[in-house]
């Protein structure tokens, strides 16, 4: 392969590339977020600087990808902090878990999406929206909701206002040597959004201690809401917010 | 978190990294190696310039199991190395891999540029065949089989180590936000400390599977030229940019 082909590559392997180039659009991507409450000294611990805790609330989330353009189909489960960047409510994404590489590769890679290989699932379970998280053979994560008990229109605004806030991700990349080759703050909005249709409902939450996903690590004090949600959606490449390398 | 915390991360996520630091020593790491001849167009395709492909037309399909690795755990790996010459110097280049543990897939690919995929590879004693398989999104995609420990491999284990030294590179390949290249270079990297506890040549068979993302097959088996079986202990340590194609690059 001739040099200039290898420049035009998206990704590695050079025969089979993880992923494409963006922007990707999702399908029927199926959202579970359940808000609790947590420690405060534990949010400002996980929020790297210049980022400034917003409250003392968080969620976890459950993703089912049915369909997302250029990585197929997989489930993924996040814990994201609102919080703030120069004044502006933002939400950051602390830990994601995938069980597909496509995405794996290119959410870390381009994005710094800090995802890790785990075994989320979102499912209708008789009459309770169900999700659960397994890393590397235990449960990590159990949530659970009653299924489309609220139907708001006010539900749909404030899934609106929750997809339209900017994602914020740290993007670390080491150089061969081992030490950070990129060590950046990036920012992510969707474009496109459709909501299909947004629900709201009682939830419970469980997280359980593990040291390579430590999820329970921002414990559990309270659960303040659950959000059930379906949408299309488009994830556009990103943006520098902060560059630690600068 | 404060930024020096930030900048001392080996790894994403902050919350819980992926990976460690370096060196990764590893323990009784066993390689089935069966060695085939392909099409020299199709293999000179698959090797990015500056790399230069072996002449001879050989590719080295690998299954590598790996028990206890500091850093990354337990975990399988299967894949395609391709004999090529650099500056006129011999050096194999990984072309593809498939293991079944994300850390060294994100450890690999973001260090060293190791072309790495998630898929189930498998090495088993069966009977009296040594047996290598790897699945790939739900399907058979490679068969490897070899007789079990039929020759000592010639020159013992000290052979066998000084081979291993041999120089090996990747094509490191990571986009930036936007979605341009941001880093693309091949980066090398030596073996060290290695120990060999055994090594053997024996008959070997492979079959190689046509499928789209994970393209073992694309490199076809002419002929099979033999089957290498060994374990030993070995680290691996941080790499070296050979080529950077953003800064090298001539007109």
């Amino acid at each position: 392969m001739k040099k200039s082909e290898v420049l035009q590559l998206p990704s590695m392997p050079l025969q089979s590339p993880t992923f494409p180039r963006g922007p990707f659009r999702f399908f029927k991507r199926q959202y579970l977020i359940i808000g609790y409450r947590t420690d405060p000294d534990a949010i400002r611990e996980a929020l790297p600087e210049p980022l400034e805790p917003e409250g003392d609330e968080v969620s976890l989330q459950w993703l089912d990808l049915p369909d997302g353009e250029g990585f197929g189909a997989y489930s993924a489960a996040a814990q994201v902090i609102p919080c703030r960047f120069q004044g502006k409510s933002c939400n950051f994404i602390t830990q994601m878990y995938v069980d597909n590489t496509s995405p794996l590769a290119g959410g870390r890679e381009i994005w710094g999406y800090p995802m890790k290989h785990g075994l989320a699932k979102l499912d209708t379970a008789s009459d309770t929206l169900t999700g659960t998280l397994r890393y590397a053979g235990v449960t990590t994560a159990t949530g659970t909701m009653t299924y489309k008990h609220t139907a708001l229109a006010e539900a749909v605004d404030r899934e609106s206002a929750l997809l339209g806030k900017t994602q914020v991700t740290l993007k670390i990349i080491p150089g061969v040597d081992g030490r950070p080759e990129i060590a950046q703050l990036i920012g992510i909005r969707f474009t496109d959004v459709q909501i299909i249709g947004a629900w709201t409902g009682q939830a419970r939450l469980e997280l359980h201690p593990s040291v390579n996903c430590t999820l329970a690590d921002l414990p559990v004090r309270g659960v303040t809401s659950g959000l059930h949600m379906v949408t299309h959606m488009t994830l556009p490449y990103g943006e520098l917010l902060h560059d630690y390398l600068a | 978190m404060k930024v020096d915390q930030i900048l001392a991360l080996p790894s994403m996520p902050a919350a819980c990294p992926s990976y460690p630091l370096g060196p990764y020593r590893f323990v009784n790491r066993e390689y089935m190696i069966i060695t085939y001849e392909t099409d020299h167009e199709l293999l000179r395709q698959a090797v990015p310039e500056p790399l230069e492909p072996n002449p001879e037309g050989h590719v080295l399909y690998e299954w590598i199991r790996m028990p206890d690795s500091s850093g990354f755990g337990d975990y399988t790996e299967s894949g395609v190395v391709i004999p090529c010459l650099f500056e006129d110097q011999p050096i194999n280049f990984t072309a593809q891999m498939y293991l079944d543990d994300e850390p060294p897939i994100s450890a690999g690919r973001e260090i060293w540029g190791f072309p790495k995929k998630f898929a189930y590879p498998k090495i088993a004693v069966n009977s009296d065949t040594l047996t290598g398989t790897l699945h790939y999104a739900g399907e058979l995609v490679a068969m490897g089989t070899m007789a079990y420990k039929h020759q000592v491999s010639p020159g013992g284990p000290e052979a066998l180590a000084k081979s291993m030294t041999k120089t090996q590179c990747n094509l490191k390949i990571i986009p930036n936000f936007d979605g341009r290249p941001k880093i693309c270079q091949l980066v090398a990297y030596n073996l060290t400390e290695i120990n060999i506890h055994g090594s053997w040549l024996s008959p070997a068979r492979l079959q190689l599977i046509p499928h789209v993302n994970a393209p073992v097959a694309d490199l076809p088996i002419r002929k099979v030229l033999g089957g290498k079986h060994f374990i030993g202990d070995l680290t691996l340590p941080h790499g070296r940019v050979l080529f950077d194609y953003l800064k090298d690059q001539k007109p």
